[in-house]
């Protein structure tokens, strides 16, 4: 009885370029916002992102990521800090190439402000990335 | 200071990208942005004081 009531809704086509929008948005912040000619979200979302990433950097924080010598639970232990640290999109894979940001500064007083800051850059920018995918998308303004 | 400073910035930019992504006009945006960092820095403080009392060394 329930079941045939539930109407059947087919599901909405996504357009190709959403999704292209959505990986630019998480390569570069505000990239997303900016190919969709959203000005003020750009720079203000990208403005966030980059500017709670850099400031982790002149902190002291480190990026995370899995190394050889971690094993068993100490590599699980990095991998949801790594997915949050690479958020931040070609930021990271640049820091990661160049090796820089990888360093403990723990000496420092604002280290674990740092990390907190690298962290949560990633993060919002995930945000960032799904705002840009769903506008593409039309399913937000 | 320090601290709070730094707490306030993360407080700031978070705030920034919680308002923008919100749904809603420009207005209720905004407000939905004070909001979110109004409560980062009550909670801040409140959790501060909290901790300031408690026999941790």
């Amino acid at each position: 009885m329930v079941a045939k009531q539930i109407t059947r809704t087919s599901p909405v086509d996504t357009p190709r370029s959403a999704w292209l929008i959505g990986i630019a948005a998480w390569a570069v912040p505000g990239l997303g916002h900016l190919l969709q000619r959203r000005w003020g979200r750009a720079v203000l979302l990208g403005g966030a992102v980059w500017g709670m990433f850099f400031t982790g950097l002149w902190m002291g924080g480190h990026l995370f990521r899995l190394s050889s010598s971690d094993q068993g639970i100490a590599a699980l232990l990095q991998i949801l800090p790594m997915i949050a640290n690479a958020g931040a999109g070609l930021l990271y894979v640049f820091c990661w190439l160049t090796n820089s940001g990888f360093a403990d500064h723990a000496q420092m007083v604002t280290y674990e402000y740092g990390n907190t800051f690298l962290l949560v850059a990633g993060l919002l920018n995930y945000l960032a990335m799904l705002d840009a995918f769903d506008i593409a998308a039309g399913r937000k303004q | 200071m320090r601290h709070v400073f730094w707490m306030a910035v993360f407080a700031g930019l978070t705030a920034v990208v919680f308002g923008v992504v919100a749904k809603g006009s420009d207005r209720q945006r905004l407000l939905y942005g004070l909001k979110v960092f109004g409560e980062f820095i009550f909670i801040a403080l409140i959790l501060g004081w909290i901790l300031y009392f408690l026999p941790l060394r």
